[in-house]
């Protein structure tokens, strides 16, 4: 009988040890509300740190609800806390924004490829970041301010859809302030959107929106792409470029570089697809023959320009 | 490799004995209506090893259409445990070609990052392979498999008059065969062989299986994607039915209790309307002829540069299963040569 009990729960660890399907344990630390959609999370995780490179991403469980690949926006650490910007567009997203400080959700990963910023040493990076891409984009861009002097020029676009919809404005105010960066940011309209089309938020909670009713925005208006002209003294031979962004973004973005003439293999961009298992076996995040969760979301858009599916 | 033979009424007696002792769960061939079915042996007599061809792959007793992958206590992180539950099984009469689709899903699930849910049940089956005596229009294995169901199967068996002979592949297929009445093989090696051939398959690719990479590189933009997709009603029946299609979908469930629930995955494909959808609405495959080009490229274009082997088996579910009579590869590489 023992022997039998043993052997149980013997079979019943290694099936534990070997699911790949098997989230760890993560507690909310810190939250912030950002916009009527987008909150930030600090998780810590029990048992290590997640040992995360810029760029890649973890699958946030909530049990009962579901399971969503969430970009890390925090930089490489030690320490056992990372943190993510989620925005609330469906169940699962949903289900993380109420949770309250103390809670605990599932994690798995981290998973899929990062930026090159080891190899990106010595020379100089163009960040260009549009809305939610700024969350991925934030976990290299603060590598790069912690190691400032391995990299030469550091240039920092930002764009997103209307002045309440910036994320980590504070952050972005140090950005501008620092003379060891460039950093320029655009809004496409100063028209704050009504917000009454998505559904899943948290409409009482309005502070940017009524800051920006108030406040003018004086900052440049437009597109991302119309802050490439103020671009001069970007070198293209010796920079490389970090593109994350909304889909439509990619192609002008890419367009704009060609123009300044950057090559295929100065551009690294990070792809969004729709993501279920994590690790390459479901099928949903399929670009071609490539699967984005494991080859990707990061890629050096040489390697991908010839797929149909990329942009 | 032992070559052995064993008359058809001996294997038979042999089956109706292995079920009484039952080791193992025996899995069939067996008569459903007008068609035939994998599904469990209760008695020897149901067991059809003379069949055209089966509605369902054997894929669903390795990746089962739903199957639970953890157990969780609701709103508790801590309580997630991994479930792994398998039991051996034998499965008796698979096609060469289905065997071959195994031996794809196979690599899928192993290489990179290791499905142990997949793994531990093809680990503890045994598999005794056959060859087709029976006609079916749709297949075209012939022309896109190659030897490679031998890398899978413990034991292949092999008509001739009223004699199987049997190919043992490896000590499991061996150690099953003990109290069988096998006898030494005397049937020569060409005698085997043309039974193995003995049906001719109807159609084959119109490409040779080897070029279909670079053939279909080329034909990226061709009108048949279109000329398809307007036909195809996305129901998913072609990648119901195909022994290589794996892709699935995660979903969590609650017991009515509310208090347990599972994650568990289910059969999806990449024929289905929102299988490319994200958050925001954004759909990467919106339209029925980029889905429907995807999956001809997936079969005949990025599984072989992947892997090396056609993506595709030849089976012709497909072609039987689809609505609009549209899915087989044969017909879409046909109307592509014809149309160029």
């Amino acid at each position: 009988m023992v022997a039998q009990e043993n052997y149980e729960y013997r079979e019943k660890r290694e099936i534990q040890k070997n699911s790949i399907y098997l989230p760890e344990i993560a507690t909310l630390t810190r939250k912030e509300i950002f916009t009527p959609f987008d909150t930030f999370f600090e998780f810590e995780l029990k048992e290590r740190c997640l040992g995360h490179l810029p760029g890649q991403f973890a699958e946030v469980s909530i049990p009962g609800i579901g399971e969503a690949p969430i970009s890390i926006s925090s930089p490489p650490s030690d320490n056992k806390t990372f943190e993510m910007v989620i925005r609330n567009v469906g169940t699962v997203t949903n289900a993380i924004h109420l949770l309250e400080i103390g809670d605990t959700i599932g994690i798995r990963g981290p998973y899929g490829t990062s930026f090159p910023m080891e190899n990106l040493r010595g020379k100089s990076l163009l960040f260009i970041a549009g809305g939610i891409g700024l969350v991925p984009a934030r976990s290299a861009i603060l590598y790069a301010l912690q190691h400032r002097e391995d990299y030469k020029e550091v240039t920092i676009l930002f764009g997103c859809k209307d002045p309440a919809q910036r994320l980590f404005a504070n952050e972005l105010h140090e950005w501008k302030k620092r003379d060891d960066i460039v950093f320029h940011e655009t809004v496409d309209t100063t028209e704050l959107s009504t917000y009454i089309e998505l559904t899943h938020m948290d409409l009482s909670y309005r502070g940017p929106v009524d800051e920006w009713k108030s406040k003018k925005w004086t900052d440049n208006v437009g597109v991302i792409t119309t802050l490439f002209p103020k671009l001069n003294g970007v070198d293209p031979k010796e920079t490389y470029a970090i593109v994350v962004g909304p889909p439509v973004m990619y192609k002008f973005v890419i367009m704009g570089l060609h123009d300044m003439e950057f090559s295929d293999d100065h551009i690294i961009v990070s792809f969004e697809r729709r993501m279920k298992c994590g690790v390459g076996k479901c099928g949903h995040c399929q670009m071609d023959h490539i699967y984005v969760c494991q080859d990707g979301p990061v890629f050096y858009y040489e390697d991908i320009k010839h797929l149909k599916e990329a942009i | 490799m032992e070559i052995l033979k064993i008359s058809k009424n001996d294997f038979i007696s042999f089956i109706a004995k292995k079920l009484t002792k039952n080791e193992s769960k025996t899995i069939g061939v067996v008569k459903k209506g007008s068609h035939y079915v994998f599904a469990e042996l209760n008695s020897s007599a149901d067991l059809c090893l003379d069949y055209d061809v089966t509605l369902l792959p054997p894929k669903k007793y390795f990746q089962p259409p739903k199957e639970v992958l953890l157990k969780f206590t609701p709103k508790k992180p801590e309580s997630y445990e991994a479930v792994n539950t398998c039991e051996p099984i034998t499965i008796i009469g698979i096609h060469y070609y289905d065997l071959v689709a195994i031996y794809l899903m196979d690599k899928a699930f192993s290489e990179g990052e290791r499905d142990e849910n997949y793994m531990k049940k093809r680990e503890n089956s045994l598999l005794i392979g056959i060859y087709p005596t029976k006609h079916f229009k749709h297949r075209f294995a012939r022309s896109v498999t190659r030897g490679q169901c031998r890398k899978v199967a413990d034991l292949m068996l092999v008509h001739i008059g009223d004699d199987l002979v049997v190919e043992v592949l490896t000590e499991k297929g061996k150690k099953y065969l003990e109290g069988a009445k096998t006898v030494e093989n005397d049937y020569s090696i060409s005698e085997i062989e043309d039974a193995k051939n003995i049906v001719k398959d109807d159609q084959k690719i119109p490409v040779p299986v080897e070029l279909t990479p670079e053939y279909l590189e080329k034909k990226y933009a061709h009108p048949a994607w279109e000329h398809f997709g307007d036909k195809c009603f996305s129901c998913g029946s072609c990648v119901l039915v195909c022994p290589t299609c794996y892709c699935f979908d995660v979903r969590e469930e609650m017991e009515l209790s509310l208090a347990e629930g599972k994650r568990v995955r289910v059969w999806d494909g990449c024929m289905l309307e929102d299988f490319a959808v994200v958050a925001d609405g954004h759909n990467f495959r919106r339209s029925r002829s980029e889905r429907f080009r995807h999956r001809i490229f997936r079969k005949g274009k990025y599984l072989p540069e992947k892997y090396g082997y056609f993506g595709c088996v030849g089976c012709g579910r497909c072609a039987d299963a689809c609505t609009a009579d549209i899915a087989g590869p044969v017909k879409v590489l046909k109307y592509m040569e014809e149309n160029s």
